[in-house]
C-alpha cells in the first residue's frame, strides 16, 4: 500500500455497517489526500454505495469514524456537508427537473450567508445582489464544463451526458475541497468517457476527488490511487499499476466481473 | 410544469410594477358600482390566500386542506381584537392576525412536514374539520355558534369628501374597503413575489423536486417544509382577517373544509404557483354567485331546492375536473397555451 503525502481531506477509520446479519462494510479504512483521485473499485454487492453513503452521512456507521481532518471535523449530516465544502454528485444525475440548468447549478451554493427568508421577502439588495452574483458564478461554472449553451433548458431536454457535467458544475459551487462523484461513468458513450475523463483530471488539480466506479477502462487512466473492496472489506490499494498486478485483486474482481 | 426564470429583474421593477398595478386597481374601483366594489373586496382577500396555498402546494409540493383553519385564526383574531381595542387601527388587527396564522401554521407544520401526499392532506383535512366544533366549544372567546360581530370598515370622512351626489355615502362605503383590500393584497404579493425569486423561494423547489439532492446542496428539509407552512399559513391569517373586516362578522360554518376546497379549486383554476394565477382565482370567486345564477339560469335548477343550495360547490367541481384536463396550468397557462396555438 502506498500512503497519499500531504495533508487528508477525507479519513475513513475502521468502519463497519451491517444490515441485519449481513455485513456491507467490515473495518473499512481509506484515505484521500489534498488534490488527489481516488477510486473506490470492487464487483457488484462490494460496498461502494453504502462507503459513501457513510461518507455523507446519509448513514450512520455501527462502528468507526469518518473525519476530515483539514476541516477538523467528523461525521457529518448530508446538509452540512455544502457548507463545509464537501459535494458529491449522485448516482444517475439527480438534477430538479423542473428548475432550468442554470438555476440547478445556482442551487449548489443554497447553504452560503446571506439566504434569510426576511432579506428575501423584503428583496433588499443583500438578498437580490447575492442571487445576481450566484447567476454569474452559475455561468463560469458551466462555461468551465462546456455546457453554458444549456442554461436556460430544463433536465429534461438535454442529453445524459451534458446533465452529468451539469451535475458536476452544481458540485463546484461550494468551491469543493472534497468532491464525491458516484459512477460518474455510468450512461455516458465512448466520446463522452473520454471527455469527462478530462474533466475529473482537470478537476482534481483544485480539488479532491473520490470516485466509485466500475468502469475499469474509465478509472485506471484517471486516478492517482485506487481502494478495491470486496465482500465488504478494503482487499487492496495502491496505485493503478500496483492494482493491475494484483493476484487478490485479479482473482476476486478482474477476473470475474469483466 | 412550472419554469422560472430565476431573477431578471431586481427588486425596484417589482416595486415600481406593484405600485403601477395597485394604482390601477384602485382607479377602476372609482367606476365600479357599489356591489362590484364589495365584490372585488372579497376578491383581493380571497387572492392572497390562494397565493399563500399556491406557495404551499405549487413551490414545496405540500397538499393542505387546512388553510380555510389558518383563515379561520385570522378571522377570529381580528374580531377578538378589534371588540377589545375599538379604536386601534386596523394595520394591529392585520398584523396580529398574520403573525397569529403563521404560529398556527408552525404547529400544524410540526406533525404535518413529517407526512407525505394523502397522509398529509389527511392531517391537513382533520384541521380543515376541527376548527368549526373548536370555536363553537370555546363560546367565551369566539361567541359560539353565532359568532362575533365587530364596526363596520366605514369610509374616513377625507374619503367619503371625494365623492357627491345623493349615494355619495353608499359608494363611498362600499369602495373604501375594497382599496383598503386591495392594497394590504398589492403588499402580500409584492412580499411574495421577492420571496419566489429569492433563494429561500428556490430551496422550496429543490425540497419538492428531489430530497436527497437538495439536502445534499444544503438545504434543511424539516425548516424548508415548515417554513413554507408558516408563510403559507400567515398568508391565509391575513385573508381571514381581511374578511372579518370586510364582512364585520365571523361564524364558525365559513371556515370548514368546503372554503379550503374552494380555495383549492380556485387556485388550480387561476393557476398554480403564480402571482398572476392568485389574482385570477381571487377573481373568480369576486364572481363566482354571478356564474353560479348564469348556471341556474341556463339549467333551470331552482336556487331554492336541495339541488340548487349546492350548486355551486357542484359547478365549481366540474371546473376543477375541466380545468385539471384540459388546461392543468390553469387560466395562466391557458393564455400561453392559446398563443402557442396561434402561432403554429
Ligand atoms: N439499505 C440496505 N438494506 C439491506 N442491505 C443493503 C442495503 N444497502 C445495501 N445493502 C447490501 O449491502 C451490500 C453492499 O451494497 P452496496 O454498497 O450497494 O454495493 P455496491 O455499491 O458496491 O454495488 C449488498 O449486499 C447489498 O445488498
Ligand atoms: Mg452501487
Amino acid at each position: 500500500m502506498t500512503s497519499p503525502t500531504g495533508a487528508l481531506t477525507l479519513s475513513v477509520e475502521n468502519v463497519s455497517v451491517h444490515f441485519g446479519g449481513l455485513y456491507a462494510l467490515s473495518d473499512v479504512s481509506f484515505d484521500v489526500a489534498a488534490n488527489e483521485i481516488v477510486g473506490l473499485i470492487g464487483p457488484n454487492g462490494a460496498g461502494k454505495t453504502t462507503a459513501f453513503n457513510v461518507v455523507c452521512g446519509f448513514l450512520r456507521p455501527q462502528s468507526g469514524t469518518v473525519r476530515f481532518p483539514h476541516l477538523g471535523r467528523s461525521d457529518l449530516r448530508p446538509h452540512q456537508l455544502a457548507h463545509a465544502g464537501i459535494a458529491r454528485t449522485l448516482q444517475g444525475v439527480g438534477l430538479f427537473e423542473r428548475l432550468s440548468v442554470l438555476e440547478n447549478v445556482m442551487a449548489g451554493a443554497q447553504s452560503r450567508p446571506g439566504g434569510g427568508v426576511l432579506w428575501g421577502a423584503l428583496g433588499l439588495p443583500r438578498s437580490s445582489r447575492g442571487e445576481r452574483l450566484l447567476r454569474a458564478e452559475a455561468l463560469s461554472n458551466l462555461e468551465r464544463l462546456g455546457v453554458a449553451g444549456y442554461a436556460a433548458s430544463l433536465p429534461g431536454e438535454i442529453p445524459y451526458g451534458i446533465a452529468k457535467k451539469v451535475a458536476v458544475a452544481r458540485a463546484l459551487m461550494v468551491q469543493p475541497s472534497l468532491l464525491l462523484l458516484d459512477e460518474p461513468a455510468s450512461g455516458l458513450d465512448e466520446n463522452e468517457l473520454e471527455e469527462f475523463a478530462r474533466v475529473i483530471i482537470e478537476l482534481g488539480t483544485t480539488t479532491s476527488v473520490l470516485l466509485v466506479e466500475h468502469n475499469m477502462d474509465f478509472v485506471m487512466p484517471l486516478v492517482h490511487r485506487l481502494v478495491v473492496l470486496n465482500f465488504g472489506q478494503v482487499i487492496a490499494a495502491g496505485s493503478p499499476e500496483e492494482i493491475s498486478h494484483d493476484e487478490t485483486v485479479l482473482a476476486a474482481y478482474l477476473g470475474v466481473d469483466e | 410544469m412550472f419554469r422560472t426564470v430565476s431573477q431578471r429583474y431586481p427588486t425596484g421593477f417589482r416595486l415600481v410594477a406593484t405600485v403601477v398595478l395597485c394604482a390601477v386597481a384602485l382607479a377602476i374601483t372609482f367606476v365600479l358600482t357599489p356591489l362590484d366594489d364589495s365584490k372585488l373586496a372579497g376578491g383581493a382577500a380571497m387572492s392572497i390566500v390562494i397565493l399563500g396555498l399556491s406557495w404551499l402546494i405549487g413551490w414545496s409540493g405540500q397538499v393542505s386542506l387546512g388553510n380555510a383553519g389558518f383563515m379561520a385564526i385570522g378571522a377570529y383574531t381580528t374580531a377578538i381584537w378589534a371588540n377589545h381595542h375599538t379604536t386601534s387601527p386596523i394595520i394591529w388587527s392585520l398584523f396580529l392576525s398574520t403573525v397569529l396564522g403563521g404560529v398556527s401554521g408552525f404547529v400544524l407544520a410540526l406533525p404535518a412536514t413529517r407526512l407525505r401526499g394523502p397522509y398529509l392532506a389527511g392531517m391537513t383535512l382533520a384541521f380543515s374539520f376541527a376548527v368549526a366544533p373548536l370555536a363553537i366549544d370555546s363560546r367565551s372567546l369566539t361567541g359560539g355558534s353565532g359568532g362575533l360581530f365587530i364596526n363596520f370598515l366605514n369610509s374616513p370622512s377625507w374619503f367619503a369628501n371625494l365623492f357627491s351626489g345623493s349615494d355619495a355615502l353608499v359608494k363611498a362605503n362600499a369602495q373604501w374597503p375594497a382599496d383598503v383590500a386591495i392594497v394590504v393584497a398589492a403588499v402580500a404579493f409584492f412580499f411574495m413575489a421577492n420571496l419566489f425569486r429569492s433563494r429561500t423561494g428556490r430551496a422550496l423547489r429543490l425540497v419538492r423536486d428531489n430530497e436527497v439532492a437538495a439536502e445534499l446542496v444544503g438545504v434543511n428539509l424539516q425548516r424548508t417544509r415548515t417554513l413554507a407552512f408558516v408563510i403559507s399559513a400567515a398568508y391565509a391569517g391575513l385573508g381571514g382577517s381581511m374578511m372579518t373586516l370586510l364582512s364585520g362578522s365571523v361564524t364558525p360554518q365559513t371556515y370548514g373544509l368546503t372554503l379550503s376546497i374552494l380555495l383549492l379549486t380556485l387556485m388550480v383554476l387561476g393557476g398554480i404557483g403564480t402571482l398572476s394565477g392568485a389574482v385570477i382565482g381571487g377573481l373568480i370567486y369576486s364572481y363566482s354567485d354571478n356564474i353560479v345564477s348564469i348556471v341556474n339560469k341556463v339549467t333551470g335548477v331552482n336556487p331554492t331546492s336541495t339541488f340548487g343550495a349546492n350548486l355551486k360547490g357542484i359547478v365549481f367541481g366540474v371546473l376543477l375536473i375541466l380545468t385539471m384536463m384540459l388546461a392543468p396550468r390553469g387560466l395562466v397557462g391557458l393564455g400561453s397555451y392559446l398563443r402557442r396555438l396561434v402561432r403554429r
